[in-house]
């Protein structure tokens, strides 16, 4: 069963040059996919697109909804966004404030919301964040209670830019950790290849807003010659060092 | 420029308060509710960068010294004035409550005399006016653009920052605070506050002309063209302007002339005029100086001029100040117990829980 | 230290004593926020002579410092701010007015001298009271009790919302001073070259931040609306402090309590 769907999706920016041009694919139920390719290529695009922050040409189907100004609130609140910049994400003074801001935006009562917020931190082993202040968590917490606020509101599928960045070594740990435990259809877009090797079954490799490979993630990140075509190289883990 | 609460008095700052609660509310209601949601992300990170902007130390060229950001000015051209105002009050308040700079009580009047002046009279009389006239040149060419920028950070910073400096001198003398008269607390502050001005209108114009060259369309009223016309033109602005001009300064010399000694009387000369003035407004309280004199012996004649308001419901002035006095010392000590006790529960509390 | 880390350590600071907890801190921020409006306006309407009616007022944050626990030399620094402006406006007056008021010993107090130092009294007890208000207070409580004023809610989101950025704004701006500072040895501050585009630069890159931001609001279906936490509901102790505070000060400025205390040992 199909999540989402692009058919001949095209989009530019006013300047004229495409950014995404004639993108079809389809993503199916509970797929963890791994969207790569160099700055430019068009994966925040896709996002946005996807999310229907930005409108192009062609059509886009969400759970089988399709894409329009009707449908926008039903699409949104069955995906969740995890920004690449977690300061941005989390706005409201305390953790717990920023968990329900989305659940009860959407409509969710107040005891199905905090029950949400409890059950989603716990399964992240993060109760100890729900009083904490946004302005004074550490960089790794904060990424974690970003995905706590994407997961309170109980999305179908979760959107990742860049969920890596800017981690150290045991806190990008948890976030792969996490990311494998979740159930949901998953999209990930990152340069951080030995990451998307660890969390992807399939991937989508992206250039010049063109899909230039799509398939199973070993096959792809194991193609030396393909990955380097394409301003990217072997995922470190693969790349055969002492 | 920041008042302290200790310079206001409380009905002085209850009408300045009530006055910036009054711009809140107009300000709120004209951003409708849903441009104000959509634009409370922009202000917030606006207002939380001028903030920390405002701590960034220029330096002025030929001088050893800095100058500062004018965080009005900039907050109304980048987010409009009723926006500019409401964050200039969040900066304000934190300001306030966080790093003691003006106090909870002045704040009212802080909003007034920094915000208000900053955003609207700044905005509405200077930037918009100035940016949709065609001055230097047509509208929609880079520089003449460029040029009306400058003009109007420049003239907009020292003409609200003037007008702020003289409301805090105008605040002040009406508290009955300083003993400093009208006429010269004004000739102190009005040029320091000129130079600061100019500064501040220098650096504000400098941010806005790099964001103009940058991205125009985050600037209000630039490039809008000619079909909007302003209900407020620079003609109008002129007019506003000469008659505020002629009111206050003909007030001041007014004043001046009443009072020949007022504009002279720097802040360490001519103690003596001042202290005669004090006489003629004591006069009334003669009587009490007998009584005084006798309570205390080795007090001098002129405490007959002592002005009994100061101490309340007293008999004798003298007697009450020096029973006060003591008392006042028992109420230290009483404080420094307090202090002493507190210190040493919690000494206590520490060593039970070790 | 320079300015920006100055007030990085101090709102640090103040989360720090905020976050603390005694039986002031457990007050309801409305009581709180009433409370330290009565002090200060009960401080600042003492006559400007009134130097000893002034002196009991020392006793609220005498007490409540103690009561609170936080230690009285945290709030002395911020005095720096307030102090000049205030001992600006009160220096003059022992000059312009030098009516006799007082002789101790061979000293002459006069009337100046006696204003000069109820003003300073009147700045530091007021800056204290507010002080201990933030110290016992945060932020997001405070906004909860003013929105229980009424205030409208735009401001009081606006204000905690550029209360988080303004932690992510010094840091930023902190980057970018350090890194002209490096390419720049012995300059105080930004040449003038680089007036607009050092901020500008920031600017620029915050619009984008505040789009992100914004996008990400919508993304969570944002309709004009916020959830805050539950505040609990004032209990009884709030109210009975809020009004045996309101009537200590009311005594306090009408009654001449140290002249009345004095009185009894000096007769």
């Amino acid at each position: 069963m199909t999540m989402i769907e692009f058919r001949n999706v095209s989009f530019s920016y006013d300047s004229g040059n495409p950014v995404v041009a004639d993108l079809s694919f389809s993503i199916g139920r509970g797929e963890t996919v791994g969207l790569i390719g160099a700055n430019g290529a068009g994966k925040s695009t896709i996002m946005k697109l996807l999310l229907g922050l930005v409108t192009g040409e062609g059509e886009i189907t969400v759970d089988g909804l399709p894409m329009n100004r009707q449908n926008l609130p039903a699409i949104r609140q069955r995906i969740g966004f995890v920004l690449q910049d977690s300061d941005n994400q989390m706005f409201m003074p305390t953790v717990y404030e920023d968990m329900i801001f989305g659940p009860r935006n959407y409509g969710v009562s107040k005891e199905e919301t905090d029950r949400r917020v409890d059950d989603v931190l716990k399964c992240l082993g993060l109760q100890e964040l729900k009083h904490r202040y946004n302005h004074k968590i550490s960089g790794g917490e904060k990424r974690m209670a970003a995905i706590a606020t994407i997961l309170a509101m109980e999305p179908e599928m979760i959107l990742m830019d860049e969920p890596s960045t800017a981690l150290d070594p045991v806190n990008r740990r948890t976030v792969i950790n996490t990311v494998n435990r979740l159930p949901q259809t998953k999209l990930i877009a990152s340069h951080d290849l030995d990451m998307i090797l660890d969390t992807c079954q399939r991937v989508i490799l992206l250039a010049g807003g063109a899909i230039v490979a799509d398939g199973d993630a070993e096959t792809i990140l194991r193609d030396r010659e393909l990955l380097e075509a394409n301003r990217m190289e072997l995922p470190f883990c693969l790349q055969g060092r002492r | 420029m920041h008042m302290a609460d200790a310079l206001l008095a409380p009905a002085v700052a209850a009408t300045m308060y009530a006055a910036t609660a009054v711009t809140v509310g107009a300000s709120v209601k004209t951003l409708r509710k849903d441009e104000a949601t959509a634009k409370l992300p922009a202000m917030a990170v606006t207002s939380a960068l001028v903030f920390a902007g405002q701590m960034i130390n220029y330096t002025i060229p030929g001088t050893g010294s800095s100058g500062h950001l004018c965080g009005g000015m900039m907050l109304s051209a980048l987010l409009g004035p009723q926006a500019g105002f409401l964050s200039m009050v969040v900066i304000l308040t934190i300001q306030a409550l966080f790093f003691a700079d003006g106090g909870l009580l002045a704040l009212g009047a802080n909003c007034w005399n920094m915000a208000f002046y900053g955003c609207f009279v700044g905005y509405c009389l200077l930037w918009r006016p100035i940016m949709r006239s065609k001055l230097f040149g047509k509208l929609g060419t880079k520089a003449a653009g460029r040029v009306r920028i400058i003009l109007a950070s420049v003239l907009g910073c020292v003409i609200t920052l003037q007008l702020g400096a003289f409301s805090v001198v105008l605040e002040t003398s009406v508290s009955g605070i300083t003993e400093l008269p009208f006429g010269a607390f004004v000739g102190i502050m009005q040029p320091i506050h000129l130079a600061i001005g100019l500064v501040e209108g220098l650096i504000t114009s400098a941010v806005l002309v790099f964001v103009y060259e940058a991205r125009p369309e985050l600037l209000m009223d630039v490039n809008t063209g000619d079909a909007v016309q302003s209900k407020c033109s620079l003609k109008t602005t002129m007019i506003i302007l000469a008659v505020v001009v002629a009111i206050v300064g003909g007030g001041l010399s007014l004043f001046a002339s009443a009072n020949p000694d007022g504009l002279e009387w720097s802040m360490f000369g001519n103690a003596e005029s001042g202290y005669s003035e004090n006489m003629g407004l004591d006069e009334e309280n003669y009587g009490v100086s007998s009584a005084a004199a006798e309570v205390a012996g080795s007090i001098q004649e002129k405490t007959a001029f002592l002005p009994d308001y100061a101490f309340a419901n007293s008999d004798s002035a003298a007697g009450t100040t020096v029973s006060g006095l003591v008392g006042s010392a028992i109420v230290a000590g009483i404080a420094v117990l307090v202090c002493m006790a507190g210190g040493f529960f919690r000494k206590k509390k520490a060593a039970a829980n070790a | 230290m320079d300015k920006l880390s100055q007030a990085q350590s101090e709102l640090r600071e103040m989360d720090a004593l905020a976050a603390e907890d005694s039986p002031v801190h457990r007050l309801h921020p409305l009581c709180k926020l009433l409370v330290t409006v009565c002090y200060i306006a009960a401080v600042v309407s003492f006559p400007k002579y009134d130097f000893t009616g002034l002196a009991v007022m020392v006793l609220y944050p005498a007490v409540l410092f103690q009561a609170a626990g936080i230690p009285v030399r945290t709030c002395f620094y911020k005095l720096r701010i307030v102090l000049p402006l205030v001992c600006a406006v009160g220096l003059v007056n022992p000059f312009l007015d030098r009516t006799p008021m007082l002789q101790l010993g061979m000293v002459t107090i006069t009337g100046g001298v006696i204003s000069m130092v109820t003003l300073m009294m009147k700045g530091v007890f007021s800056l204290m009271a507010s002080f201990l208000l933030i110290a016992t207070t945060t932020i997001d409580s405070l906004c909860a009790a003013l929105r229980k004023l009424h205030v409208p809610s735009i401001l009081t989101t606006l204000l905690l919302l550029t209360y988080r950025y303004i932690g992510v704004m010094l840091e930023e701006v902190t980057i970018m001073t350090e890194a002209y500072k490096l390419r720049a040895p012995g300059q105080k501050g930004i040449h003038i070259s680089a007036w607009g585009s050092f901020l500008g630069q920031l600017l620029l890159r915050s619009m984008d931040r505040a789009q992100e931001l914004f996008g990400s609001m919508l993304l969570r279906g944002f309709q004009g609306e916020f959830f805050y936490a539950d505040v609990p509901p004032c209990k009884p102790s709030g109210i009975v402090y809020t009004i045996a505070c309101a009537g200590a000060f009311l005594l306090a400025r009408l009654v001449p309590i140290a002249s009345v205390l004095g009185g009894l040992f000096v007769g």
